[in-house]
């Protein structure tokens, strides 16, 4: 069962992604926090992060740079809300292979990791 | 107020419930507030910085929340718990930040807060020299009114 980590501050999204990804068959760990989302990426190695932005204690750009140096294999999606177009470029030169405008949307999200999943 | 201001919420408002819950909101009549907000039962609170600036407000009772979240989440909430809240707040997050979107194309710029929700009808809020354009939206789930404490700055912050 592929391993997925899901990061948000916003325990509603966290929720929601989890119980869409686990109805589709994923095995999904979440994460509050950049510092949190580190650990558990260390903790589970998923095969695919879904990364919020905006976050306390860390935020999702730190914790995708963090997460690169430990494993530059590392697949992570990031969650933006509309207007991070700035914060989206510097992650994407930083190493994110794709991103995901909230509100999500079932199939966008899935078509992300479907894509990065061998 | 600058319609260059009050029609990106609207506009996000409206686009944001259809595409979340299938709902499509009836505008109220508008109507122009001074002195303190006063709390309903449910406040989503948003602040927004830049050549625009202020605060958003959204009002709602606790029913309206609770029908709310359920229709974002997909399940039925018997009163408005953590995750429930979270819900509310998200959806003000959303619709702010389509505004901002919406702001951003009319040449005008704004980074948003993240929201905090405010539980109890009464308390009052002071939004000081800011007049407060009020927008009732009235849904199958209850009214969503949004509260515009906002104005134009000639500069950016």
């Amino acid at each position: 069962m592929p391993k997925l980590l899901v990061v948000d501050d916003a325990e509603f999204l966290r929720v929601r992604l989890t119980r869409m990804l686990t109805a589709e068959g994923f095995e999904v760990f979440q994460a509050e926090n950049g510092l949190k989302a580190v650990a558990a990426y260390q903790e589970h190695h998923p095969q695919v992060v879904l990364m919020d932005i905006t976050m306390p204690e860390m935020d999702g750009l730190a914790a995708l740079k963090e997460i690169m140096t430990l494993d530059p294999q590392a697949r992570v999606v990031m969650l933006t809300a509309l207007g991070q177009e700035s914060v989206v470029l510097e992650a994407v030169k930083s190493g994110a292979k794709d991103f995901v405008v909230k509100p999500f949307e079932h199939e966008r999200v899935m078509k992300a990791i479907g894509k990065l999943l061998p | 107020m600058n319609v260059n201001i009050l029609n990106p919420f609207i506009r996000a408002a409206q686009e944001t419930l259809r595409a979340e819950m299938q709902e499509d909101p009836q505008r109220e009549d508008l109507r122009l507030e001074n002195g303190a907000y006063e709390t309903d039962e449910v406040t989503i609170l948003i602040s927004l910085i830049g050549t625009v600036e202020g605060t958003v407000f959204f009002s709602m009772s606790a029913q309206t929340a609770i029908q709310l979240a359920s229709a974002l989440m997909g399940e039925t909430f018997s009163e408005l718990d953590r995750l429930a809240q979270s819900g509310v707040a998200e959806l003000g997050n959303v619709i702010a930040g389509r505004a901002s979107m919406g702001l951003a194309q009319a040449g005008l710029h704004a980074n948003i807060s993240t929201p905090s929700v405010i539980l109890g009808k009464g308390a009052s809020i002071a939004t000081l020299e800011y007049t407060r354009l009020v927008v009732p939206l009235l849904t199958s789930l209850g009214r969503l009114t949004i509260h515009l404490a906002l104005r134009e700055n000639s500069l950016p912050r």
